[in-house]
């Protein structure tokens, strides 16, 4: 049985802000030295999966660097293999992805050529832990044509969630794409899909003007449902779309929590990364290192409480950095204060400088209110912050912004610079 | 630039390391952390555009073997030259071990012959230093040098521990004395020498001398045209536990002689796949190196800690190297200890405990410094007490402990 896994990796992440403004959000750095694709690539090579394409469209470079030939992951391979599947020309035709299904879709040769019995379509950007073949062995135990990975969300939360509604046997008898009333059951749809090659090529090339094919949870799945032997996989570990500024907040911290169900020094089921050669953290004489996780390059002489360190920052003496992120070769100042920040690559933080002043952390961003409103402030790749300035809450500071940027010795909550 | 082979020779069996290299050449004794001894030379290699290089094995070489691989991590698995592994093979007598540098050097003169080189740049596996080779061979070149030795002042109390030179007024060397009891100069040859390739060939079958510096050299250098390269940087022979020690500690400086930092000479190594560093809220961690794959609940100070290691909580480490997955116990206490990879340290045990004194009695010259050793894969069973100067060798069980929990100074298991 062959099994070709695609991962969708094109999506624009707008809700990451700034994060994912210059790279597409599978490559947004997570949990130090990972970016956000190395746990679903590295969940199909730990699952003996090692035919993969990735998909990309948004802003794909970082994504291009960092998963080069794949050898970190063991798919640089005579067969199978890595591939990296960009949007592209034809002769009479060319289109960008218009979707997910839709971007599958323009890759069916992929599939045909590799003589797939089985398509893994996987999501980029989720942060989990899971073995494939159980959702496999699930799929041939039913003989579905679609196998759906889903998991139990609380039931208030069921509105931000593909919905699907299963009979006893666990086949989907209907899906609802956010439901707005709470009456569909709690079966989240986690975008893990099994198909048959053959059910899939089939339903994709159908589409038309006024049957689309264009994205999986909005025509191809309940088209499915109706006609064909859909199932529902209930995975029960830990699972998050760190698709928000919050949830990749909150999952970052999540992290630090001893008690969490989800073991990143795990030797059974490696994650792995393109890593940089660096040497060891080192840990200076004055530091004070709490509750933190801390990579290779780094160099603390500072305070650092509850916060994740990607390799490569420096922490100055004095310095104090709280409830952050703060991502690879980013320089903080001696005296500089850090709280509820996440601070993207090559950041320089002038000396003393203090980010994330203010008790209020409710003044939301202008500019984003609906994406930075819970006081977490959020500073763009290579921007330069004044020595002194005093920066609010929900703070976008954009990428390669210096100090002629800011008009003054404080920012409010809620700017954006 | 000349078309250069180097060999690196890490086959020696290094005894003065003690239980670091019961198991394993000198070459692959972990440094700093995440690297291992021979990674300073093999990225001087690549970082001065030398790409083919054969290493030369011959002691317990496994551990090395699985380090190098193919050579990936320093761009040496190349179509072209690269990596090559060179073991010493038996002859139908049951001899073939080679007995000494240019012992080991003639068993692959086939190598040398086969290929069209202009020198051959001889190197020890088992010296942390930085250096461009590339200066060293020009000058080789410009002078049209036979032998050129890279030398560096030493202490004048040193100079009993190397090969001193002495150089005339034009860098040529004149006289080449192996570790004199009275020297006349303190230029210390560093054991690297690059040799005109067909000079090499055939110094090395009219002489049968095992050595490069106790036989060939000194005979050599008058009659053949040798120079000297002078070395500034910081190099260090990390061949005694007290030298070894002392190398890693002075990493956690402010600003070490050895700068791992620098972008433009990155150290290359072979480095597992690990998570961050994981510092809970219980940890305190201060003046101490830390590798990804590290998890600390307890006290860490001014100590090298190497991947995937684990401090429990309440335990403290202080003034120690601890290896890759080694697994430090509840309430255990480690103080001036070198704990090998994947040793066990069992709860409430007390490593490093009472006066320095009393030197190790198997090995007075080589364990006096107060330092324990506790050898890879050793299992210390819960609440024993070890003091100074011990050398406990490496699998060594729970059971070999003494019923009293007790292992005084000085001993060896």
């Amino acid at each position: 049985m062959r099994v070709v896994a695609m991962i969708m990796a094109g999506g624009e992440g707008t809700r990451l802000s700034v994060l994912s403004e210059k790279r597409a959000k599978p490559s947004v750095p997570f949990a130090g030295k990972f970016r956000i694709i190395d746990f679903t690539l590295s969940n199909c090579v730990n699952s003996g999966i090692f035919d993969v394409a990735v998909l990309t469209q948004y802003r794909p470079h970082s994504l291009n660097d960092h998963i080069g030939i794949g050898k970190p992951w063991d798919l640089d391979r005579a067969r199978g293999g890595v591939r990296l599947l960009q949007p592209y020309q034809g002769r009479n035709d060319e289109s960008w992805y218009r979707g997910t299904s839709d971007a599958i879709y323009q890759n069916l040769n992929f599939i045909k050529e590799r003589r797939a019995d089985l398509v893994l379509i996987l999501s980029g950007d989720h942060i989990y832990k899971m073995d494939y073949n159980t959702i496999i062995a699930t799929h041939r135990r039913f003989n579905a044509d679609l196998t759906v990975g889903v998991m139990e969300v609380p039931l208030e939360q069921t509105d931000r969630f593909g919905i699907m509604t299963t009979d006893e046997q666990d086949r989907i008898i209907e899906f609802t794409e956010k439901p707005k009333n709470r009456d569909k059951g709690n079966l989240a749809s986690m975008g893990i899909y099994v198909f048959n090659a053959e059910a899939l090529i089939r339903r994709l090339s159908e589409g038309s003007e006024n049957k689309p094919r264009i994205d999986f949870g909005k025509n191809v799945i309940p088209a499915m449902v109706a006609e064909d032997r859909v199932y529902a996989h209930r995975f029960t570990g830990y699972w998050v779309d760190v698709g928000t500024i919050q949830s990749y907040w909150e999952t970052s911290m999540a992290l630090l929590d001893p008690n969490l169900d989800f073991d990143l020094y795990d030797p059974n089921w490696v994650i792995r990364t393109r890593s940089e050669e660096r040497p060891p953290a080192k840990i200076g004489p004055q530091a004070r290192v709490t509750s933190a996780i801390i990579c290779n390059g780094c160099t603390v002489r500072g305070t650092v409480e509850r916060s994740v360190l990607s390799p490569g920052v420096y922490i100055s003496p004095g310095a104090i950095v709280r409830e952050s992120v703060v991502m690879n070769d980013t320089w903080v100042g001696p005296g500089a204060v850090l709280d509820r920040v996440i601070v993207d690559k090559q950041v320089v933080v002038g000396a003393g400088a203090h980010l994330g002043v203010g008790d209020d952390l409710t003044v939301p961003n202008k500019l984003q209110p609906d994406k930075l409103n819970t006081g977490i402030t959020v500073v763009g790749k290579s921007a330069h912050i004044p020595p002194g300035i005093s920066i609010g809450r929900n703070v976008v500071i954009n990428a390669d912004r210096d100090a002629e940027d800011f008009a003054g010795r404080e920012v409010p909550s809620g700017e954006t610079i | 630039m000349l078309r250069t082979l180097a060999l690196i020779l890490a086959g020696g069996d290094s005894p003065a390391l003690s239980v670091l290299t019961a198991e394993r050449t000198e070459a692959a004794v972990p440094f700093g952390g995440k690297y291992r001894i021979i990674d300073f030379t093999l990225s001087n290699c690549v970082n001065s555009g030398l790409y083919n290089v054969g290493v030369l094995t011959q002691y317990r070489p496994r551990s090395l073997h699985a380090h190098l691989g193919v050579g990936r991590p320093w761009d040496l698995d190349r179509a072209q030259g690269g990596l090559r592994i060179l073991h010493p093979s038996p002859t139908p007598d049951g001899g073939g071990w080679q007995r000494g540098t240019a012992d080991a050097v003639r068993y692959n003169l086939d190598l040398i012959e086969d290929q069209p080189y202009d020198a051959v740049l001889i190197l020890a596996g088992d010296h942390i230093y930085k250096m461009d080779y590339r200066p060293l061979l020009q000058l080789h070149e410009e002078r049209e040098a036979d032998v050129t030795l890279a030398v560096r002042s030493v202490s004048p109390h040193d100079t009993h521990r190397f090969g001193i030179v002495t150089v005339g007024g034009d860098g040529r060397v004149d006289r080449f004395d192996e570790k004199p009891r009275r020297a006349v100069s303190n230029l210390a040859s560093m054991g690297i020498y690059v040799f005109r390739r067909d000079f090499l060939i055939e110094l090395l079958r009219s002489d049968d001398g095992y050595d490069f510096g106790r036989h060939l050299l000194p005979k050599t250098v008058s009659r053949a045209r040798a120079y000297a390269y002078n070395f500034q940087g910081y190099w260090a022979d990390v061949g005694t536990v007290q030298a070894y020690y002392e190398a890693n500690l002075a990493l956690l400086a402010e600003t070490p002689a050895l700068d791992l930092y620098d972008p433009e000479w990155v150290i290359h190594t072979t480095s597992a796949d690990r998570p961050g560093v994981e510092l809970s809220a219980t940890a305190r961690v201060e003046n101490s190196l830390l590798s990804d794959g590290c998890r600390v609940y307890g006290t860490v100070s001014s100590s090298v800690l190497s991947p995937g290691v684990y401090v429990s909580p309440g335990a403290t480490v202080r003034g120690s190297i601890i290896m890759g997955d080694a697994w430090i116990g509840p309430d255990a206490v480690v103080d001036h200890c070198i704990i090998d990879e994947y040793a066990r340290v069992g709860a409430g045990a007390v490593v490093g405990e009472g006066e320095a004194t009393t030197p190790n009695q198997a090995a007075p010259d080589r364990l006096n410094t107060g330092l324990t050793l506790i050898g890879a894969r050793a299992r210390i069973p819960e609440g024993v007490t070890i003091g100074r100067n011990v050398a406990i060798m490496p699998r060594t069980p729970e059971n070999a402990f003494p019923k009293g929990k007790i292992v005084a100074t000085g001993s060896t298991l």
